[in-house]
C-alpha cells in the first residue's frame, strides 16, 4: 500500500504555518488494564466499548460464540479443562482503574438477546443500549460487500496461508491423525460457528444499568428494507440525544441512519449517504478509484458532537460523513482510501475485516478538536482534525502485545482524555490509552 | 496511571527495582521463617519485547530458547498468519506483514537477527516449523510437524547458515517409530552438550524419543513410553485418553518435549496423555506423573524447563491446555504452585506452547494458535508459597 505520507506531512506543516495547528497528543498504552477478570472469565471478540457519565467503561463482546475450543474448555461437554476458561458475561462495566463493577447480558424475559452484540452506548440517564449486529458474513442482500469475489465465506485462496489459523490443519490439534477425535472431544466442537439458534439480528435493546430490560426496537429475522419505520437490519451502533429523547441507529444492513424516540421506540426519521434516500442495494463493492458511492455500504458507527452534528462511519467506503441532526449532509472525510479487506475462515467461523472506518470517538476537549478512528483492517487508530477531517496523527500497530491491535473495531474517550479501544476477531481485548506524559 | 510508569522505565531502573525487590523478598522470606514451602516467584514484564519493525506480525509462536549471551530466540509459523493479519502482504491494507520465522531478541527486547522460511542449498525448510533449541556451540536446531511431509530436523548457525539436515522431507511420509534414518513430525530437539547428544521429541507422527549425535545428526538409540519399543500400530489402536483410564503403554503424543537435566534424566511430555515420563539417558523408565489429569483435547504437558541453579531444583511445566505454568520440585515431582490464566492480557495465555529460562532465571513463554506472542516473566527470587494457584502474575506494584 502506498500511503500518502508526504501528503500528511504537508498538511501538518501547513497547519503549523497557519498557526491553528493543534496536534493531537501522543498516546501510550496502559498495559495492565483492566484488572484480570474473576471466575476464569475470558473476553470473546469485543464489539463495543463506551464510557458513561461517571467515566465507567462499558464493554460488550460476542462471548462463547467467538471463542475457540481451547479458550473455553470449561464450557465443553465434557469439559476439556476444569481450570480455564469460560466466556465472561456479555456486558461488563469497569471503573477507570480497570476494576470490574458489574455485568449482565444473555437471554431474558421480554426480549431477544442478539446472536452477536454489535456496539453499545450508555445514555445520559445511565441506560445501556446494545445492538444486535448479527453473525458474519452479512446475509445476501445485506451489506454491500457480500458480492463478487468475497461472496463465498468459505473461500480459502490457495496461496498465502489464508485460513491456516486453523490449528487442526497444522498438525497441532492433537497427535497425528487424531484431529477429528480432538474436535469430538470438545476442543473444537466442530468447525462451524456455534451460532446461537434463532433468527438473524435486526434489533436494538435498551436496559437499565443493572440489566433490567426496558425497550426493544426491531425484531430479529424481520427485515423490511430501508424504508421501514419499524424494522432494522443488523444495526451496528446507536447514539442517544438525551435532550431530544432520540436514539440514532446505525442501521448497517439498511444503509441508513434511522432515528427513534428513545423512550417509546417510535420512528422519527431516516436518511442515507449524503442525506439521500437509502436503497436496499447500498453502495456495492468498494473501488478506491471510483467516485464516492452515493449510498452507504456498512454504517458501523454513529456519534453526536457537542455542537449538534451527527458523525457516521461508512466502514467499507473508508469514510466519515457528517450530518445535521435532521439528516442534512454537511461533509465527508476519507480515511485510508486504499484500504480494502479480507474474509477468512477460522475455528470459530468466518471473520470479515473490511475497510478503515470501523468506529469513531470524539475528543473530550470543549471544542472536540479531534476524531479518533478505529481502523480495524489497518490495525491502528487514526486521528483526524474534526474541522477538516484531515489526518493529523495516530497510534498503535498490528500485533498481540500491549499497544498493538488486531481488528480494532470500537473506540471511546472519557472525560479525562483517556482513550479505550476494543478488538474484534482474535484480538479479544479492551485496551486503555493515556496521553503520553500524563 | 503513575503506577505503570515504572514498567516502561530504563533498564537501569528496572535492575534497581529488581535488586531491591529481590532483597526485600529474601528478607521477608527469612522473616517468615523456616519450614514454609519456597518456590520461584515470577512477574510478567508487560512491555517485553519491543514492537517488531517493518510492520511484522507474529504467527503461532511454537519455540523459544535462550543462548549463551542471554539472547532470546523464537520460532513461529509465518504461514499461520491469515489474510487479515498479513493485510500489507496481501496489499489490502497498511498492516501487517509476515515476520521471518526465526527471530533473536536481546535482553531489552530489541529484535536482532531474523531469518528462515525457505529451502536452501542442501536442505528443505519444514512444511510447519516447530520447536527451537540452541546447542553449546550456539547452533540452532529446529523440527517440523507438517503432516505427511516433515520427517527431518535442521541445524543452522545463528546467522542462518545451513549446517545439517537429518532425515527427509517428502510428500506422503507416514509414521515409522523404529526408523533409523528419519523422523516424523518432530516437536523439538533438546540438547545434552556434555554428551554431544540431541534428544528428539519425535513427535507428532512418530511416538518416540530419538537420540542423535549432534555432529552427524544420526540416530543412536530410541524408545517409547515406559522405555518400550515403539509400536505405531499399537499406538494408533490405543483409545483416546480419558481421566483415570489405564495408562497407555505407548506414547499417545504428540511427544512434545524430551528435556535432559544436568543429572542425566530425560523429561518427556506425552501431551494428550496428560503425563510427564522420566527416563535415564539410555531410555530406562524412572517414573511418571500426571498433570491436571482431567484435561482433554490437546492435553496438559506441552514443554519443560528447569530452574537455573546447578541442581535444577525446580521444574517448570507449560500447560497450554489449562493456561498454567506449573512449578514442581524436580526431585519429588510435587507441584508447589502455578501461575497463569486464560486471556490475551500480559501474564495470561492462550495455548502457552514453549518455555525457556535465561541465566538470571527469567522465564520466556510463547503461545500458539491465536495467542501469537512471546512473553517475559521476571524472576523475583524464591518466595514462600502463599497461594498455590496464583492466577495472573502482574508486577507487585500494580496489585
Amino acid at each position: 500500500m502506498k500511503r500518502a505520507f508526504p501528503g500528511a506531512c504537508a498538511v501538518v506543516l501547513l497547519l503549523t504555518a497557519s498557526g491553528i495547528a493543534q496536534s493531537p497528543p501522543a498516546y501510550r498504552v496502559v498495559p495492565l488494564w483492566p484488572q484480570p477478570l474473576p471466575n476464569h472469565w475470558v473476553l470473546g471478540s469485543v464489539t463495543g466499548v463506551t464510557v458513561d457519565a461517571q467515566d465507567h467503561i462499558w464493554v460488550t463482546h460476542r462471548g462463547a460464540d467467538s471463542l475457540e475450543g481451547n479458550e473455553k474448555g470449561m464450557m465443553a461437554t465434557p469439559p476439556t479443562s476444569v481450570l480455564c476458561c469460560t466466556a465472561a458475561p456479555f456486558v461488563l462495566e469497569f471503573d477507570a482503574n480497570g476494576k470490574l463493577l458489574s455485568n449482565f447480558g444473555g437471554p431474558g424475559q421480554g426480549y431477544q438477546w442478539p446472536q452477536s452484540p454489535g456496539s453499545l452506548a450508555v445514555d445520559a440517564k445511565g441506560n445501556v443500549w446494545v445492538t444486535g449486529s448479527g453473525l458474519e458474513p452479512a446475509p445476501p442482500g445485506g451489506r454491500g460487500r457480500a458480492t463478487g469475489a468475497n461472496a463465498d465465506p468459505d473461500a480459502v485462496p490457495p496461496a498465502g496461508g489464508r485460513g491456516r489459523g486453523d490449528a487442526a490443519a497444522r498438525g497441532d490439534a492433537a497427535a497425528g491423525a487424531r484431529g477429528a477425535d480432538a474436535a469430538a472431544a470438545g476442543r473444537g466442537r466442530g468447525r462451524g460457528p456455534a451460532a446461537p439458534a434463532g433468527p438473524p439480528d435486526a434489533h436494538v435493546l435498551k436496559f437499565a444499568r443493572d440489566g433490567k430490560f426496558l425497550l426493544q426496537i426491531g425484531t430479529p429475522g424481520k427485515m423490511e428494507g430501508p424504508d421501514s419505520q419499524t424494522t432494522l437490519n443488523r444495526p451496528a451502533a446507536v447514539a442517544v440525544d438525551a435532550a431530544a429523547n432520540e436514539v440514532y441507529v446505525a442501521d448497517s444492513g439498511n444503509h441508513r441512519i434511522v432515528v427513534f424516540d428513545s423512550e417509546t421506540g417510535a420512528y422519527k426519521r431516516h436518511w442515507g449517504a449524503f442525506g439521500e434516500k437509502p436503497t436496499a442495494a447500498g453502495g456495492g463493492p468498494y473501488d478506491p478509484n471510483a467516485a464516492p458511492a452515493r449510498q452507504f455500504r456498512d454504517v458501523t458507527c454513529v456519534e453526536l458532537s457537542k455542537d449538534g452534528m451527527v458523525y457516521v462511519c461508512d466502514r467499507t467506503s473508508n469514510r466519515i460523513q457528517v450530518f445535521q441532526k435532521d439528516g442534512k449532509f454537511v461533509k465527508e472525510g476519507i480515511v485510508s482510501k486504499n484500504t480494502m479487506g479480507a474474509t477468512v475462515s477460522g475455528q470459530f467461523g468466518v471473520v470479515s475485516s473490511w475497510g478503515s472506518a470501523w468506529d469513531i470517538a470524539l475528543s473530550n476537549d470543549p471544542q472536540q478538536q479531534f476524531v479518533f478512528v478505529a481502523d480495524g483492517h489497518d490495525k491502528k487508530v487514526i486521528v483526524l482534525r474534526r474541522d477538516t477531517l484531515a489526518e493529523v496523527g495516530g497510534f498503535g500497530t498490528g500485533g498481540r502485545l500491549p499497544g498493538q491491535f488486531l481488528a480494532v473495531g470500537s473506540i471511546a474517550t472519557d472525560s479525562r482524555g483517556n482513550v479505550y479501544t476494543g478488538e474484534q476477531h482474535h484480538g479479544k481485548r479492551v485496551q486503555k490509552w493515556v496521553a503520553a506524559g500524563r | 496511571m503513575r503506577r505503570n510508569l515504572f514498567v516502561g522505565s530504563t533498564l537501569a531502573g528496572l535492575l534497581v527495582v529488581f535488586g531491591v525487590a529481590t532483597t526485600v523478598l529474601q528478607n521477608k522470606a527469612n522473616a517468615q521463617g523456616k519450614g514454609a514451602v519456597q518456590a520461584p516467584r515470577f512477574e510478567v514484564d508487560p512491555m517485553w519485547p519491543k514492537p517488531l519493525p517493518n510492520g511484522w506480525y507474529l504467527g503461532q509462536t511454537i519455540g523459544v530458547a535462550v543462548d549463551a549471551q542471554d539472547h532470546v530466540w523464537i520460532i513461529h509459523r509465518s504461514d499461520s498468519l491469515d489474510a487479515v493479519e498479513a493485510a500489507a502482504d496481501e496489499q489490502t491494507g497498511t498492516c501487517c506483514k509476515k515476520a521471518p520465522p526465526i527471530m533473536e531478541f536481546d535482553q531489552q527486547g530489541n529484535l536482532l537477527r531474523h531469518w528462515g522460511g525457505k529451502d536452501g542449498d542442501g536442505f528443505q525448510w519444514p512444511a510447519s516449523n516447530h520447536g527451537l533449541q540452541i546447542d553449546g556451540k550456539g547452533n540452532i536446531w529446529i523440527g517440523g510437524n507438517g503432516g505427511a511431509n516433515d520427517g527431518h530436523i535442521l541445524k543452522f548457525t545463528q546467522d542462518g547458515k545451513f549446517l545439517l539436515q537429518s532425515g527427509i522431507k517428502k510428500q506422503g511420509l507416514g509414521p515409522d517409530s523404529n526408523a533409523m534414518d528419519r523422523f516424523y513430525m518432530v516437536a523439538k530437539v533438546s540438547i545434552d552438550n556434555k554428551n554431544n547428544e540431541g534428544f528428539v521429541a519425535d513427535g507428532y507422527g512418530n511416538k518416540r524419543v530419538a537420540v542423535i549425535d549432534l555432529d552427524t545428526g544420526k540416530i543412536k538409540r530410541y524408545w517409547g513410553a515406559y522405555g518400550n519399543k515403539p509400536d505405531d500400530a499399537a499406538a494408533a489402536a490405543a483409545p483416546r485418553y480419558t481421566p483415570g483410564s489405564t495408562p497407555s503403554q505407548q506414547f499417545r503424543g504428540p511427544v512434545h518435549c524430551a528435556e535432559p537435566s544436568n543429572d542425566g534424566l530425560i523429561y518427556v511430555c506425552d501431551r494428550t496423555s496428560d503425563r510427564l515420563q522420566v527416563f535415564t539417558r539410555d531410555g530406562k523408565f524412572q517414573k511418571e506423573i500426571f498433570v491436571e489429569p482431567e484435561s482433554l483435547g490437546d492435553g496438559s504437558t506441552w514443554d519443560v524447563a528447569f530452574s537455573k541453579d546447578a541442581q535444577q531444583k525446580y521444574l517448570y511445566l507449560a500447560d497450554g491446555r489449562n493456561q498454567k505454568l506449573h512449578i514442581y520440585d524436580r526431585q519429588s515431582l510435587t507441584e508447589l504452585t502455578n501461575f497463569g490464566e486464560g486471556g490475551h492480557y500480559p501474564g495470561q495465555f492462550y495455548s502457552m506452547h514453549s518455555i525457556a529460562v535465561d541465566s538470571k532465571g527469567n522465564l520466556y513463554t510463547t503461545e500458539t494458535y491465536q495467542g501469537r506472542r512471546v512473553q517475559k516473566f521476571v524472576y523475583k527470587g524464591l518466595a514462600p508459597v502463599t497461594k498455590k494457584v496464583q492466577g495472573t502474575v502482574w508486577p507487585a506494584a500494580t496489585r
